[in-house]
């Protein structure tokens, strides 16, 4: 399971309402206890995808590695990336799976009318050929 | 010994570890000792044709080992390697 807590999950909000009706993307990083997952802080990151970015996201590696630094000086984990789908469904895209990575938890806000509607979390396989829904708790959820 | 930094879901395969050291003159060498230290890790960055997982990407200190000299790029002593994925996506298909 992944909760995120009240501030970073504003900060996951507000970014992916203020970059509507592009995609938004960045980092979560917090704590980790066996299968618990705790986000502490949001980390907005640049969508680095050349061309439209009404239905792209890419990252920077080297922002993620900005990220992970970060997390390692606050003694906390680099747990998850979170996008936004506007006017979309927050489900695994086709192109959110095979662009994936096994390691993290993705968090896909669901923007409506430039307004927060729902959100899910997704764990991709290695393979990039399945990603598993995972239980996701937020402040208002 | 090169330093490298374990993100954090691959600690697990390290012996908990956030940073191992290895040995090697070079990324693929260091990278070689790493994943014979902990060969659990082989299966996260390897593939099963033994190429590393198309989402792993490389760093030594703050440059992306594909734009110096890929595996063959020289290491020394006080080098940091990094593990970073690649990550993007999109609502809509490729």
């Amino acid at each position: 399971m992944i909760s995120i807590e009240r501030t970073p999950w504003r900060e996951m909000v507000n970014h992916a309402q203020a970059t509507y009706p592009n995609e938004c993307c960045g980092a979560m990083i917090g704590t980790i206890d066996g299968e618990n997952k705790n986000v502490v802080h949001a980390v907005a990151l640049d969508n680095a995808h050349e061309g439209s970015q009404a239905a792209r996201y890419v990252l920077r590696p080297e922002d993620l590695l900005r990220a992970d630094r970060e997390a390692r000086e606050r003694k906390m984990d680099l747990i998850g990336i979170y996008h936004s789908h506007p006017d979309c469904d927050a489900y695994f895209s086709e192109t959110d799976l095979k662009n994936s990575c096994p390691w993290y938890s993705f968090v896909v806000l669901s923007i409506q009318q430039g307004r927060f509607h729902h959100a899910n979390s997704w764990l991709p396989n290695a393979e990039q050929t399945h990603a598993d829904k995972e239980e996701l708790q937020w402040p208002e959820s | 010994m090169a330093r490298i930094l374990i993100p954090t879901p691959l600690r697990q395969f390290a012996d908990k570890k956030d940073t191992v050291e290895a040995n090697g003159a070079t990324v693929g060498e260091v990278l070689a000792d790493l994943t014979t230290q902990y060969p659990n890790l082989r299966k996260q960055l390897y593939s099963d044709e033994g190429k590393l997982r198309s989402f792993v990407n490389v760093y030594l200190n703050d440059d992306d080992i594909r734009y110096l000299n890929k595996d063959a790029t020289p290491v020394a002593a006080a080098d940091t390697l990094s593990i970073v994925p690649s990550i993007a996506g999109g609502r809509k298909g490729i």
